[in-house]
């Protein structure tokens, strides 16, 4: 009777210790943010080339910030922009883990497109950051936003399990 | 695909510590207990390899917005243009002599709809006529030749939002009754509302 009181209390120990260990699991997943993109960007196109095209723009200020997972890892970017006039593209510069995919232009409605690539497994799980490197161009014949109104993109990333 | 399956490795090690663990604990089969542990495990597992499986780690996003301005930017290629007219100008019998001038390149960049270029001399009152014409222009369509003025006359219609170039031709009148003496225009092409 001892010991099987005595198991029961050991398995109500381990009971525990799992528990814990898969909330401990959790939280990890949901606390520590996996992936974060800075503050929002805007872009402004104001001169042009006679007989050329409209000088483009690049904006080098915001950084991609994300952690190693469990597997390796990849990250994806997509964007939402449904009256989409001109064009933007963005590329992942100095990139601590993982390999920067060409640079990809954002158009509305596409699929979710390689960013970051051979992310390596934790450990370490520290936050490692990149460069995003928005370049913002337009042709004269795209129009303006005065006319035509902004491009608003919502551009998505995603770290997923390569 | 292969590293996809990284994180069920480790989740399967992870399983193997426990497993022994336990064995090295509860070495006597006792029905009730394994239940409990058995569900443990089972849990464990299905947490555990379902973040392997389930892919998606987390997902973020900001917006950027990309405003464009109305931009409109004209060249003229060449600073100076001189038209002489000379004897070589001249035929016997006919009263006008001309000469044309197709050196200069107009170039232009307009992102705002229903524009044109209209063209203009400061020279109100001119010895001799200076002719503007449009040629082969790369968007648009050429306005006909017109007689420079002060008043803004019609170079180049219909441009849209576009960039291209057009050769600038420039043909100067004299008849012989006008005698000599030369006329220094300035120019002015200005793009405006069609």
């Amino acid at each position: 009777m001892n010991h099987r009181i005595r198991n029961k209390g050991t398995v109500s120990t381990v009971t525990l210790f799992l528990l814990a260990l898969s909330c401990a699991f959790f939280q990890q997943q949901t606390m520590a943010q996996p992936i974060n993109v800075g503050n929002n960007i805007t872009m402004s196109i104001t001169t042009g080339v006679a007989g050329g095209t409209l000088t483009s723009v690049v904006n080098t200020a915001r950084t991609l910030t994300y952690r190693r997972q469990l597997a390796i890892a990849k990250i994806t970017v997509s964007t939402s922009c449904p009256t989409q006039s001109f064009t933007l593209k963005v590329l992942a510069t100095a990139v601590p883990d993982g390999i920067a995919a060409p640079e990809v232009t954002l158009v509305n409605g596409m699929p979710a497109t390689d960013f970051i690539v051979n992310i390596p497994v934790r450990p370490p799980n520290t936050a490692r950051s990149c460069t995003l490197r928005y370049t913002a161009s337009a042709t004269f014949s795209q129009g303006n936003s005065i006319e035509d109104g902004n491009d608003v993109h919502t551009v998505t990333y995603t770290i997923l399990a390569q | 695909m292969n590293h996809g399956k990284t994180g069920l490795l480790e989740s399967q090690r992870l399983l193997g510590y426990i497993h022994r663990f336990l064995r090295h604990h509860f070495y006597r089969p006792i029905t009730g207990l394994h239940k409990v542990l058995t569900f443990e495990l089972l849990t464990l597992t299905v947490v555990l390899g379902g973040v392997a499986k389930g892919q998606t780690y987390g997902t973020d996003f900001h917006r950027v917005t990309v405003q464009v301005s109305q931009v409109t930017v004209i060249q003229v290629s060449s600073g100076t243009v001189s038209l002489s007219i000379s004897g070589a100008n001249a035929v016997a019998g006919q009263n006008a002599m001309t000469v044309t001038d197709l050196s200069t390149s107009f170039l232009w960049g307009i992102n705002v709809s229903q524009r044109k270029v209209t063209a203009r001399t400061n020279l109100a009152a001119p010895l001799f006529s200076l002719k503007v014409l449009a040629v082969n222009p790369t968007q648009g369509t050429a306005a006909p030749e017109v007689t420079l003025s002060t008043t803004a006359q019609d170079f180049l219609i219909n441009i849209g939002k576009s960039s291209g170039t057009t050769q600038v031709q420039y043909t100067g009148v004299a008849l012989a009754s006008q005698g000599t003496g030369s006329d220094a225009h300035t120019v002015t092409f200005t793009v405006t509302v069609q």
